[in-house]
């Protein structure tokens, strides 16, 4: 059994500015070592514990889907000592990865449902890894309607404008953007996600929501979820902590008896409200 | 199913005399709720306590183990001196004198309103190094601990031994000056047990004469010997009244400053960092040397530390609350040697 | 008869024959407290002991160890893993009660997908020899745990003090390899096994501390927001004592340390503590655990409630370290009591714990 603190290394392929203040960017990585690659094999949902050796290690989110192949990807947000570095790097830079650790959505389960997707500022970019995967032409048909509800503060942080041009192109997917505030150049829905939540009314009829976002988008969201008789059970979050290990050693991260690294990061709304309020 | 401890002490008279005030003071409402120290479970310790109701001043004890400086209770306030409608309660501190200045220096420096607080001056004669008898009696039990005039009586399950209470107490209590706290003299009511007038405190520094004493090399190699044990746990710093940022230096990661680890670099950077700190803000009650898990006697760099504050300075800290601490204070006098040129 | 004697006097015979496979700890008295520390010859082994200040699991988790190390040329890493994981260590003295802990931090490194690695090697290539209590402290309730102050199960061989000599009992495969080895041991006589029944039975029966922790369990699973924790938690000043003194505790952090003249650094742990108020503290500044009462409430939750659920027995081996260690005399026997009050007053009856 490989030492699961060992991280594997990788080199960064390229990386793309996801936002207006430039404090997003997208690191495409490539691993340096081909079996290892073939060997991550990993699911929506699933993060890992990426770092600059010599910096630090943090976890994050993968944004890529397991259907877009040959490299990974990570959106990061400069926000500490750790993810600053990541922003100082350059393409050819060597980034550690362990993972894929967590959960993930649960792909299985949510075959043959509807999947309402709600999710706010950058806490996207599992999101994107969920719908590019059920979208991809060899898993469509395993999935019923999808429904995209993304907020963010204004068009300036929309995140991943590529692709959701061309899933507003689809009839499989219905694409809704909301930003806080009218602007003048936007066209769309204007006001906060809960707001647009109420308006859509997703129907809770087979099918599942999944919530990522600030932690007062989650609760508001989930508020109007409930009004529309969704059930806890229905709900699906993916909740963000400290975490330094990854694999359930270090002891930072335990919400009750459970790890949100291992246990998680995804807990339906009816497993959360059993733990306790400690998120 | 927990066996309580006493310990008897010839306090007795201090021990009634302080009950009778906490009763009077919680009669006529002249506060909210007393913190003070009762008995421990096992016999070198005692507990805070928080009373509300006279009926328990009887559980509030005064001896030779009232080690915690209790000044570190009200910052930040512990939640039972918060009420959710009254705000902050009016609070009594049983209060031996360097819990005194602690509350006084605390006081100095904005952190707490002496309105609100009310100081049961007591006069301590010390307190029993609790580390060095445990390390003396060695590998053994101790199960009965009392402190007779000067004789402290340690019993275990086969031995009873007997240490001289003025050589084992804390270091610092050894050449204490400043057994009340200096508002007392103020409030001479407050006072339990037969008060002293004192306004001219001078602390000698008697403790440190044999540190002092040494060659710079010594004194290095007394600092790192001692130092070599901390396991890095912050006790030290928890239990002191003064540290009370909400970002300890140790702890700051945008950048890293300093090493976490049990590297002695690492060890003696953050202790003598913490130690310029408290320059001028110690308050000599030594809660950081009886909490350390390791039994390191920390005071002594700072009560050097206190005594070059005391030189150059003229300031010692704990006695005067309008009065600004050195280090966050400057007069025109101060020397400037290495800055300004001589005129 | 599978027993074997050592004497006392023949310990040094012992040592230098072992120290030549195993790197040998034992308990050394370092600044006036017992610790175990790897010994460079016979004579700083203490014999006398009571137990020491740091439990051993120190030994095979330290303060502080490296993960790997590595080096920069140009934008290329190399990692170095750590080499010295396999090599063979033996721990002597062991009290049981520490080497139950043995068994929890096994199992607990070892839970789930993920193995640590580091540690686990490490107590693979580790063996434990342990030896009786024939003196517990007023503090000592290992016998709530499952434990006993004779019990030999978690170690490799167990010595019983009988005085001027141990009684010697392989108990593990690695234990009965080790004792074949030390041919030079004498057999024990029927006369030194019972007197380690009886110096046994002696020791259980002069427990004063005892606990029904089934019942603490199921208390504190239906007791999360009582308002006991505001005064089991009041006097706590985060000084973190009892979290460094635990044999149990194993939360740790991770830190990269970079020699950037050098080009090299490593990554280490160092351990960390549930009892500082930056431990869950996240970069966007929310803390999930921002109070004094919920991060005391969360360590014995995590001992009594949460581990049990994940492990079926408490997280604790009953040392009392804790409770000598906590200079407020915030004790856990103190603790334990409070929170059995709640199912008294809801039972109406007094429950003796």
């Amino acid at each position: 059994m490989p030492n699961p603190y060992i991280p594997m290394l990788t080199k960064v392929k390229s990386m793309v500015s996801e936002n207006e203040v430039n404090d997003i960017k997208t690191f495409e990585l490539e691993f340096i070592k081909e079996e290892e690659y073939k060997n991550f094999n990993y699911i929506p949902g699933q993060y890992a514990e990426i770092s600059i050796i010599g910096k630090g290690e943090c976890p994050i989110g993968i944004a890529s889907s397991p259907t877009e192949e040959g490299t990974i990807k990570f959106t990061i947000k400069k926000m500490g000592t750790v993810t600053s570095s990541f922003h100082n790097s350059d393409v050819g830079d060597t980034i550690g990865v362990r993972g894929p650790l967590g959960n993930g959505w649960p792909m299985e389960e949510l075959k043959g449902k509807n999947i309402v997707v709600i999710g706010g500022g950058f806490a996207f970019s599992t999101l994107r890894s969920l719908i590019l995967y059920v979208l991809d032409e060899k898993h469509r048909k395993d999935y019923g309607r999808v429904t995209v509800i993304y907020g963010n503060r204004n068009s300036g942080e929309v995140l991943y404008r590529d692709v959701l041009e061309e899933w507003e192109k689809r009839d499989d997917i219905d694409v809704v953007l909301t930003i806080d505030r009218e602007e003048d150049d936007w066209t769309r829905k204007v006001g906060f996600v809960a707001a647009i939540v109420k308006e859509v009314a997703p129907s809770s009829d087979n099918a599942v929501a999944v919530v990522c976002g600030p932690p007062i988008m989650i609760t508001t969201a989930q508020n109007e979820l409930e009004k529309l008789n969704w059930k806890a059970e229905q709900i699906l979050n993916s909740l963000e902590m400290r975490m330094k290990c990854g694999i359930g050693k270090c002891g930072r991260c335990n919400i009750g008896e459970k790890y949100v690294c291992i246990d998680g990061p995804v807990f339906s709304l009816a497993e959360l409200k059993q733990m306790p309020k400690e998120h | 199913m927990v066996i309580i401890v006493g310990l008897e002490t010839e306090n007795k008279d201090i021990e009634n005399n302080m009950q009778e005030i906490a009763k009077g003071l919680l009669k006529e409402k002249k506060v909210d709720v007393i913190i003070g120290y009762k008995k421990g479970t096992l016999p070198l310790l005692s507990q805070p306590i928080i009373i509300d109701k006279e009926e328990d001043v009887d559980k509030l004890l005064w001896n030779n183990l009232c080690y915690v400086n209790l000044a570190k209770y009200l910052v930040p306030r512990v939640p039972r001196f918060v009420d959710s409608e009254k705000g902050n309660l009016k609070v009594g501190v049983v209060a031996k004198g360097c819990v005194g200045r602690g509350l006084i220096h605390l006081a100095s420096e904005n952190k707490i309103n002496l309105d609100e607080i009310t100081i049961i001056g007591i006069p301590c004669n010390g307190v029993v190094n609790r580390q060095r008898v445990e390390m003396e009696i060695g590998e053994k039990e101790i199960l009965e601990v009392s402190v007779l005039g000067n004789n402290v009586i340690v019993k275990g399950k086969d031995f009873e031994k007997e240490f001289p209470f003025d050589e084992y107490m804390n270091e610092l209590c050894k050449g204490c000056k400043i057994r009340k706290p200096s508002l007392v003299s103020k409030f001479p009511d407050l006072c339990v047990g037969e008060c002293e007038e004192y306004s001219n405190i001078v602390d000698e520094f008697d403790d440190i004469a044999e540190f002092e004493s040494k060659t710079p090399e010594e004194k290095w190699e007394y600092i790192t010997e001692a130092l070599s044990v901390c396991t890095r746990c912050y006790a030290c710093r928890e239990a002191c009244p003064m540290c009370y940022c909400n970002l300890c230096f140790v702890d700051q990661n945008k950048p890293v400053w300093f090493g976490k680890t049990t590297d002695l670099p690492d060890i003696i950077v953050y202790h003598l960092i913490r130690a310029m700190h408290m320059a001028g803000r110690c308050v000599a009650c030594g809660a950081c040397s009886l909490v350390c898990p390791m039994g390191i006697d920390l005071n002594f760099i700072n009560r050097k530390l206190e005594k070059i504050v005391k030189e150059r300075f003229d300031f010692t800290s704990g006695l005067d609350p309008d009065t600004l601490p050195p280090m966050v204070d400057f007069k025109m006098e101060d020397a400037e040697e290495f800055m300004l040129e001589e005129d | 008869m599978d027993e074997k004697i050592l004497l006392k006097d023949n310990i040094g015979k012992l040592y230098s024959e072992l120290e030549k496979e195993y790197k040998f700890y034992a308990p050394t008295k370092v600044k006036g407290n017992i610790a175990f520390s790897r010994i460079s010859n016979v004579e700083e082994i203490e014999l006398e002991f009571l137990n020491s200040k740091v439990p051993p699991k120190d030994v095979l988790f330290p303060q502080k160890e490296t993960i790997f190390e590595y080096k920069y040329e140009g934008k290329d890493v190399i990692i170095e893993e750590r080499k010295d994981l396999e090599d063979k260590l033996l721990i002597f003295g062991v009290r049981p009660c520490d080497a139950y802990s043995f068994k929890l931090l096994e199992d607990f490194f070892a839970f789930g997908d993920f193995q640590d690695e580091v540690f686990l090697k490490k107590r693979e290539s580790s063996t434990i020899i342990g030896i009786g209590c024939n003196n517990p402290r007023q503090s000592c309730f290992c016998t709530s745990v499952g434990g006993h102050p004779f019990q030999k199960e978690s170690t490799d061989v167990f010595l019983s003090d009988l005085g001027d000599k141990y009684l010697v009992e392989a108990v593990s495969e690695k234990g009965k390899n080790l004792v074949k080895k030390l041919s030079w041991l004498s057999d024990a006589k029927k006369a030194d096994i019972d007197k380690s029944k009886e110096l046994a039975k002696q020791a259980e029966d002069s427990f004063t501390t005892k606990f029904n922790f089934d019942l603490v369990t199921k208390v504190l699973d239906e007791n999360f927001e009582h308002p006991v924790w505001q005064e089991i938690s009041e006097s706590c000043i985060g000084c973190s004592s009892c979290t460094f003194l635990c044999p149990t505790c194993t939360c740790f952090d991770v830190i990269d340390e970079n020699d950037e003249y050098n080009n090299r650094g490593r990554r280490i742990r160092i351990w960390d503590t549930c009892q500082s108020c930056l431990y869950t503290l996240e970069t966007s500044g929310h803390n999930p655990r921002p109070e004094k009462i919920q991060r005391c409430r969360n360590r014995i939750m995590h001992k009594f409630s949460y581990y049990p659920s994940n492990y079926d027995c408490v997280g604790c081996v009953g040392c009392g370290r804790c409770i000598s260690a906590c200079p407020v005399n915030n004790e856990l026997r103190l603790i334990i009591d409070k929170i059995l009050e709640i199912e008294e007053k809801e039972k109406g009856e007094k429950i003796s714990a």
